[in-house]
């Protein structure tokens, strides 16, 4: 994935649109009337009628100037249909923002490059300190007022100005110094945003302010949310409001305006718009976006399907029952795993087809080892020698892992980036101490003095017996199995391995107090080393066991905590040279960590690329358009970035 | 007779008192809070909030502050009739209750109904047949329902509707009337879709209720009150049904009690298993997510039903049998 676009790869990818797009149309309207007219667009029969009866105006009027021009990935389509999802409630807000992907910027389908969304353009200025963005003159929000630069202007002045609703500078839009970036209108299309440090890794940031975990976007409607903020609205009415909902102050009654899945009424870009109902329903309905910005490269305006259902289900095998039986049109999330085989046993009959997309690089079951065990100064150093981990490495069977707790799928690796991104350090690295040779392990333990006893288990240097722990939480995907495998193949080496099978909050707060000896927990990072909270980055809260005292040592500047090693310093300067340069310089950061998580294993990879984590896809088999393989990643919000917009029915 | 009712209602606050600071402190009792579970539930989704997001939520939830503020914020606001807003679902806990409520109550009435319909006909019948064929095979029948564990049952019979029919069986309304307003058809609807889990749910109890009724009627019949109406000529089903029956069926009104609190929450799992509306999975959820507002609001109405429920029970038993009412009186 390249983290920075500049101004020139910008401008070669719109170059290379737009000869497609314009004949795309030109074609189009060729065909229907004869004249070549590049400004004809086509529009819902539904909202076709709308205009008929003067409810709506004309589509040229709704799009902006340069609507957004959505490839489809296989054919233009039809209008119509109705996509039926499930959920799981309203702590499921992302299933949400991760369907419709209103971010100012998006990723790519394959996940490689930052592409425009409701942002037609941005650039840096030479010394990655300036970046200029620019909107789409003559775009709409949903309830039809004028989308400008005052939509990005109060985000900045009413939410991260306000120290009630930002109590303390957000990173990614903070300064070296910590301090609030500025951001000026130049003119109602164009937003400056001004850093005192070269910042390269800003536009990267933008795709992720879509309002995603439930917080508040970066694009926001300020006609409507004015009226719920005191700098703006009336605060006795505000008062007032606040009383009535039952609410302690503003903030809540703002946030609960601002965040659509809490707020029909709340105008918004996203293609399809909530409709009457909210993510606390039973069903949750979304409708087509009048004014949604983007059409098709035939100019008919998207999306073609004029509504989603999401149906409330208050457990997630129930939600997997549902779609073998059929009653789910397009599900990646919350589909299990395990449940594969079933899936694919019933699809013709209920009339699906299950795709499977695997997660994007790192590894979906790694066995973290905690370097800073202090519970037991002799085995913690143990822990931390790298020897010890590569003879725990080498003796893992994987292939038996695949084949039973993954069925089959997958590719044996360490947690290092997939094969197809800019970041991946090749495979002598990403097949690093995967071999299964008992016989070398074997001979490293005894070379690391941890002899064998009578009882043929290995004791410490000093004599005691040493019982290694593997603390799973039955979350996620089979890490149970996984770790009932890898103590039988470690007992095999002579290590005793217990196996506790921890509720998360347990897990959580036992690894926050550095009480783990290691973990079963997977990297899906891999590819975003930089930003959010990567696991191989020790400051990273919640992160893994590899080094949580190390945190406590950066955050109170070297007060508290364990000074890290060498090797654990150098991931954390990485990092932050990494936000400052240019995007060769970014890859080759980023090979120089994939290489050492390889050559330290502070992660031991088993089984990566699988489509565990919401990979499993089940798909209306007359539901056109959704691509084989996908980027799958939260960063990339999937499904998301397969551009749901232009799926439609095949009929 | 009344003392005895305003006794029961005078001691019933003191009651609810302590079980409000139980139920507070069993909530609480797990590591971390709604912040914690709410944060490890979006790490398994990938995604993660700063520590300044984090502490700003804490604030705005109120949970920076001391268990025992908490624990007064909450009961304060009851005491003025307002149940309070659930962490996670960000709406009033009374609507939240509220709209689940009326589902659960058909569906625990239901269930009920049926136990007693099926149960009690069935107890009669293998009394007066004692060790017949008949008496048998319900006692065979009573015994696979017992053993059974209804979520069990709830997976077989959901199964079974897809592979023979192809419609899964989960919710209590089809996805078009989920969300309408109350009509004939979405009643129809519900009527559609209730019976199954009510079966469900009833079903372990019916076992348990006939083999009470069975063992007390058998033990009435031989008494002599019964031999000298017999002798007198009184038909026998009219024997059975206007003096023993009574008796038997005495037990099985007692537990009315905590039958609805235990319906409410006993078919927790069956009602996840087939995705029902209905406060136990709701419940289930609020704990999980260490929702304590809503969790500690659920429980506590939970309390204040058993209590209703065992002084009906205490009322209905007095009526039924007029002992009691001599020594309580």
């Amino acid at each position: 994935m390249i983290e920075v676009s500049t101004a020139a790869s910008t401008e070669r990818r719109r170059r290379q649109r737009r000869p497609a797009t314009w004949l795309g149309s030109a074609l189009a309207v060729l065909l229907a009337s004869g004249l070549a007219l590049a400004q004809q667009y086509n529009e819902a029969p539904m909202l076709a009628e709308m205009v008929a009866r003067g409810e709506l105006p004309p589509v040229e009027e709704r799009l902006p100037e340069n609507p957004l021009v959505i490839e489809p990935f296989e054919e233009i389509g039809t209008y119509g249909g109705v996509i039926r999802r499930g959920f799981t409630g309203p702590g499921d807000h992302n299933n949400y923002t991760r369907w419709v992907y209103d971010s100012l910027l998006r990723f790519s389908v394959d996940g490689s490059e930052i592409v425009p969304h409701v942002l037609e353009s941005w650039e840096p200025s030479e010394d990655f300190r300036t970046w200029t963005l620019r909107l789409r003159r003559g775009m709409k929000w949903s309830d039809g007022h004028p989308f400008t630069a005052e939509a990005l202007t109060f985000y900045y002045d009413a939410v991260l100005k306000n120290p009630d609703l930002t109590p303390s500078v957000p990173v990614w839009i903070a300064n070296h110094d910590g301090t609030l970036a500025t951001m000026r209108a130049v003119d109602d299309y164009t937003v400056e945003v001004e850093f005192d440090f070269p910042y390269t890794l800003f536009p990267l940031e933008l795709t992720f302010r879509d309002g995603g975990d439930h917080t508040i976007a970066a694009h926001l409607p300020a006609h409507y949310l004015k009226q719920f903020h005191p700098d703006y609205g009336d605060p006795a009415e505000i008062e007032r409001m606040v009383r009535e909902a039952g609410l302690n102050d503003w903030t809540q009654l703002f946030m609960q305006k601002a965040i659509i899945q809490d707020n029909p009424d709340r105008p918004s870009t996203a293609a399809w718009v909530p409709y009457q109902s909210t993510i606390s329903d039973q069903i949750y309905t979304l409708r087509r976006n009048p004014y949604y910005f983007a059409v098709d490269p035939a100019g008919n305006q998207l999306p073609y399907v004029d509504e989603v259902q999401f149906r409330f289900f208050a457990d997630v095998e129930a939600l997997n029952f549902a779609a073998v039986a059929g009653e789910l049109d397009m599900q990646d999330r919350h589909m299990q795993l395990t449940n594969y085989p079933v899936l694919v046993e019933n699809a013709e009959r209920s009339g699906y087809r299950v795709i499977t997309w695997p997660t994007f690089g790192g590894n979906d079951a790694a066995l973290w080892v905690n370097q800073q065990y202090t519970a037991d100064p002799e085995l913690g150093e143990v822990l931390a020698n790298q020897d010890f981990r590569i003879a725990l490495s080498i003796g893992i069977d994987r292939e038996e892992i695949r084949e039973s707790a993954f069925l089959g799928l997958g590719e044996l690796r360490q947690p290092v980036a997939a094969p197809w991104h800019p970041y991946y350090p090749g495979d002598e690295y990403a097949f690093k101490h995967t071999e299964f040779d008992p016989a070398r392990a074997n001979e490293i333990l005894d070379s690391l003095g941890l002899t064998r006893g009578p009882d043929g288990m290995r004791r410490l240097p000093s004599g005691r017996p040493l019982r290694l722990e593997i603390s799973v939480v039955p979350a996620f995907g089979p890490w149970p199995d996984v770790a009932q495998l890898i103590a039988g193949d470690f007992a095999d080496l002579g290590l005793a391995t217990d196996i506790q099978i921890r509720e998360r909050n347990t897990h959580f707060t036992m690894r926050d107090a550095n009480e783990l000896m290691m973990e079963i927990w997977n990297e899906d990072t891999a590819g975003f080393p930089f930003t959010g909270n990567p696991k191989i980055d020790p400051r990273s809260s919640p992160a893994t066991i590899f080094a949580v005292e190390s945190r406590t040592w950066y955050a109170t500047n070297g007060e508290r905590g364990i000074e890290p090693t060498p090797e654990i310093a150098r991931i954390v300067e990485i990092i932050e040279e990494a936000k400052t340069v240019g995007t060769e310089r970014q890859i080759e950061l980023a090979q120089e960590l994939n290489r050492l998580v390889a050559d330290q294993l502070y992660g031991i990879g088993t089984v990566g690329l699988t489509p565990m984590i919401q990979g499993v896809v089940v798909v209306n088999a007359d539901l056109a358009n959704v691509p084989d393989l996908v980027a799958n990643d939260w960063p990339l919000r999937t499904p998301g970035d397969a551009r749901p917009e232009s799926f439609f029915y095949r009929r | 007779m009344h003392w005895y009712v305003l006794k029961r209602l005078a001691v019933a606050p003191l009651m609810l008192f302590l079980f409000s600071v139980i139920a507070f402190a069993l909530i609480q009792a797990p590591p971390g809070d709604f912040l914690t579970s709410y944060i490890a539930e979006l790490a398994q989704g990938g995604s993660s909030l700063d520590q300044a997001q984090i502490d700003a939520l804490r604030r705005q939830y109120g949970l920076d502050k001391p268990i025992y503020q908490q624990y007064l914020l909450w009961v304060g606001s009851i005491l003025r009739g307002d149940l309070g807003i659930s962490l996670e679902w960000r709406r009033s806990n009374a609507e939240l209750i509220g709209e689940r409520l009326l589902l659960t109550l058909a569906l625990t009435t239901g269930s009920l109904l049926f136990t007693w319909l099926v149960a009690i006909p069935i107890g009669i019948l293998s009394a007066t047949r004692q060790y017949s064929f008949i008496d048998y095979v319900f006692t065979v029948l009573n015994y696979i329902g017992l053993a059974t564990p209804n979520f069990m049952l709830a997976l077989v019979l959901m199964w079974m509707a897809f592979d023979r029919f192809g419609v899964s069986v989960t919710g209590l309304f089809s996805p078009e009337f989920a969300q309408a307003p109350w009509s004939w058809a979405r009643v129809v609807d519900l009527l559609k879709h209730i019976w199954l889990p009510m079966i469900v749910l009833g079903i372990a109890g019916t076992a348990q209720i006939a083999r009470v009724v069975r063992a007390n009627l058998l033990d009435e019949l031989k008494k002599p009150y019964a031999e000298m109406a017999r002798a007198k000529g009184l038909p026998e089903w009219r024997l059975v049904l206007k003096y023993p029956t009574r008796v038997a069926i005495a037990p099985v009104v007692s537990t009315l009690g905590w039958y609805f609190p235990q319906l409410l929450s006993g078919g927790v799992v069956v009602s996840v298993v087939m995705s029902l509306p209905t406060i136990g999975p709701l419940l289930l959820r609020a704990l999980i997510s260490q929702d304590m507002y809503l969790a500690g609001t659920i429980i506590l109405i939970f309390c204040a039903l058993t209590l209703i429920g065992t002084l009906v029970s205490d009322v209905l038993l007095a009526v039924l049998d007029p002992r009691i009412r001599m020594d309580g009186a």
